[in-house]
This record gives structure tokens, sequence and C-alpha cells, in this order.
């Protein structure tokens, strides 16, 4: 059970603003973002309304395989609409439909006859946005619906831009609330409410800098086993954190973007881990564009995860001493181990309304390729393989 | 519920007390309007390309154990 479809907070100091008298001082700063923090509704912003609507189409294929398996195919489609409203107000609302088929390990990565699987997701969020001279708020709500899971959530955000508007803070809160029905009726109308807070800020450092650092905080209470996992177990609270950085650099020489990121997140499974992306936009002629990219990633277990070394009379999956009671999961996912993707993006600006673009990734996950410390052993890597599709429209 | 109230305040916290120290940011960039038209491009923003961040993020989500960072308001799903 896992998030999906977070909202994006891009906090863009703008472009077009008047020029500033004197920034504003730290402490007033710190005030107001106090002042935001506790009273989420307060007049907000940071980038200019949209000038065009737009209407973009995406067509995700997604394939891994696993001890020389193929193992999930995702094909999910999805459209999103921006539609700039009454010069102040800017709609957006997006639909996908998610179809998964295929295999899921009832424990660590064995695969069996009883591990076949076949889902259909659909999901769907609006978000409305009031422009401010100096900031932004956005309230936006999401549903998602599967046979066996649903899931409602609800947002606030906002940004404000300090005097010069080279200073951008943002503020978020959100809350979901997921309903569990699986199939095996191991639970009936089992529950999950999440919350999420979020604080940040974007900083222009120069004509070919901007930097962004932004702090999230989940408070999760309910059921978190994964139900078609055997013997999972896990704590009914789980709260995260993640800090995350990010530089955007253009390079005057190549008129290419340098864009690097790093996250460190850490939760009360005890799993700590790191994140670093970088990608690079290369405009060329004709309105082509590529854009090669790389991300380096590796956790730590979860406390409660444990190896693929089974109860001498129990057998798999039972831990060695199982007694039907603790904490336990042998759910991959929770695993110590270390991820590479490698990507390419190509993107063609067509003519003044119409682009497309095309993406792909290859996907592989190790235990060996854990960094700092040694990978949870015994079992097989996972690969995947990504390609999107993409079509936009202003209007 | 009051342990959740403790952790959400903690949370508050924790935010005002990032917020003041990277207000401490707010004369860094003495940028002017009229230079910020490299800014302005689209890959000089945070936000990419909305549905293929989307999918990336549900992807990663739906493999590894770590999520968050970019934003709230997500709704849940059975991603197995």
């Amino acid at each position: 059970m896992s998030k999906l479809s977070q909202y994006e907070v891009s906090a863009v100091p703008a472009v077009s603003s008047p020029a500033p008298s004197a920034a504003a001082s730290s402490s007033m700063a710190a005030s107001i973002l106090s002042a935001a923090l506790l009273l989420p509704g307060v007049q907000a912003h940071a980038e200019a309304p949209p000038a065009n609507g737009e209407i973009s189409v995406n067509y995700m294929n997604y394939e891994d395989r696993q001890s020389g398996l193929q193992r999930t195919t995702v094909h999910s489609p999805s459209v999103s609409i921006l539609a700039p409203v009454a010069g102040d107000w800017a709609l957006e609302g997006t639909v996908v439909s998610d179809d998964v088929s295929g295999a899921s390990p009832r424990y660590h990565t064995a695969i069996s006859g009883a591990s076949h699987m076949h889902d259909h997701r659909d999901a769907a969020d609006v978000a409305a946005t009031r422009y401010f001279d100096r900031g932004t708020l956005t309230v936006g709500g999401a549903v998602s619906t599967e046979h066996d899971y649903f899931s409602r959530a609800l947002s606030v955000k906002g940004s404000i831009d300090s005097e010069s508007k080279n200073t951008s803070w943002s503020f978020g809160y959100g809350r979901s609330n997921d309903r569990i029905n699986p199939v095996n009726l191991i639970v009936v109308n089992e529950t999950k409410q999440t919350t999420n807070y979020l604080a940040g800020v974007t900083q222009i450092l120069g004509m070919n800098d901007i930097v962004q650092l932004t702090f999230t905080r989940t408070l999760g209470e309910g059921y978190f086993n994964d139900p078609y996992k055997s013997l999972d177990n896990r704590p009914r609270e789980r709260a995260e954190s993640s800090l995350l950085a990010g530089w955007n650099h253009h390079l005057v020489s190549t008129d290419g973007t340098a864009r690097m990121s790093y996250r460190y997140y850490h939760d009360s499974y005890g799993i700590r881990a790191h994140t670093l992306t970088g990608e690079y936009v290369q405009p060329l002629s004709q309105g082509w564009s590529v854009t090669p990219e790389a991300r380096l990633y590796t956790q730590s277990a979860a406390f409660f995860y444990y190896d693929p070394v089974y109860d001498t009379q129990l057998g798999a999956p039972f831990p060695p001493g199982y007694n039907g009671a603790g904490y336990m999961s042998a759910d991959q996912r929770l695993s110590g181990f270390g991820a590479v993707t490698l990507g390419l993006k190509v993107s063609k600006q067509l003519d003044k309304l119409w682009s497309v673009d095309v993406k792909f990734d290859a996907y592989q996950q190790r235990g060996s390729w854990r960094l700092f410390h040694g990978g949870s052993p015994g079992l097989d890597n996972l690969r995947a393989q990504t390609i999107q599709i993409g079509v936009n429209r202003a209007w | 519920m009051s342990a959740t109230l403790a952790k959400s305040l903690r949370a508050l916290l924790h935010m005002a007390a990032l917020g003041a120290a990277l207000s401490g940011c707010a004369d860094i960039g003495n940028v002017q309007p009229w230079e910020k038209g490299t800014l302005a491009r689209p890959e000089m923003t945070f936000g990419g390309n909305a549905l293929q961040t989307r999918d990336d993020d549900h992807i990663y989500t739906s493999r590894e154990a770590a999520s968050g960072g970019a934003g709230v308001g997500g709704g849940g799903c059975g991603c197995n």
C-alpha cells in the first residue's frame, strides 16, 4: 500500500514582476511562514496564472522481470487538463486508468501459481488554484478506486513570495482516508488514515541557478499489511519524513540545463533511504530536445523484515522460531537494497500548440547494490522497463 | 487521538524551525525581473511533466519503501 499521484508544488518565483524595493528581513519572513503554517488559508502567491490552457494525454507501459519470469505488466493511459479561469484562477484535473496483470510474490521473491493477479485502478483528481500578487492558494481532491481498495484525499497548499520574488516559501497539508477489502477476506472493511505536512523554500541564486528545499512529514494510522503476502504483519502506525533538495543549473555554453536532486528519507519502520537523480535537458534544432537521466537509490531494511532463512521444522515461509506473534514481513520492498535507473527522453515541439515526447527507462534492483552497508541476502534481482508516450496541446 | 495530535504539533514545530532556518537565505541571489528569462524556461522549473512525474512516482512507490518530498494530498493504492 503506497502513495500515488502526489501533487507537485512548483513554487517558481514569477518572472514578470515589478522591480523590488527591499528584500524582506529574515525575521519578518520567518514570522510570515510561521503564520502561514498555522493558518493555511492566508493569502499567498508565487507564479503568474497560466496564460494558456493545456490538455495532455500520456500512455505508460511498465513491465518487470524476476527469477527469469515476466512478473508484472501495467498499461496506464492518463489525461490531464489545465484551464485558466477569470484571470486569477486555474483549474486542473487528471484521470488515470491502470490495468495491472501478472504475478506478485507471496513471500520474498518466490512466485507460485497462486501468485497470479489482475487488477484495475481508476483514479481522478482535481485542483483549483487562486493566484495573488505574491502567492498562490490551491485546494485539491483525489479519489482512487480498485476492486479491493478505495481511497479519498483532500489537500490545501500555498506559496508566498518575497518582495523581490527571488524567494518563495511553500506549505501544504493533506489528508487521505483509505478503505481496504481484500478478495481473500483476510480482513474486512479495514481502514487507513494518512496526514501529510509540507514546508519548502525555492530560491533563485542567479540568472542560471535555482534551488529548492522541501520537507514533508507523513503520519499514517491503520492497516499497512499487504493482505496478499504470507505472514505479513506490520505496525499500524507509520511516521515518514523526507527532505528533498533540488538544483537546476542552465549552461550558457550549450544552452542545456542540468537538473539534480537528492532526497533523504526515514520512517518509523527503521527504513532509511537516499535517492540521487540527475538529468540533462539539451535543446536541439527544429524543436527537438533530448534528456538523458540517471537515478541512484538505496534503502535499509525495515526492522521487522526477515531474510529468506526459514524455520527448520515449519519450512518456508515461516521465519526461524515462528510463534504467530510479533511484527514480520517478507516483502522485498521492505528489504535492504540498491537500485539504478537509466533513462532517455526525446521530445519535439511540433508547432506553437502541439508537442510530443517519448521516454524510456530501464530499472534494476539488487540487494548487493545497497550503499554504505550490505543489502538483504537471498533475493532475486528485479528488472523493469517503462515506456511513456505523451502528446500535449496548448489552447 | 492525543498521540496523533502531539505528533502533528511536533511536525508543525519541525517545519516552523526549518522555515526559520531557510528564511536566512532570503538575501541570496539579487536577480532583477528582467534577468529571469532563462529561469522561466520549463526545464528550469521544479514541476516537470505532470503526468510523467505522476507515473514515475507511482512506479517507484510500488517498488521501493521511500516516498514523499514533492507534494501532499495523494490518495493511497493497493499497489502490489
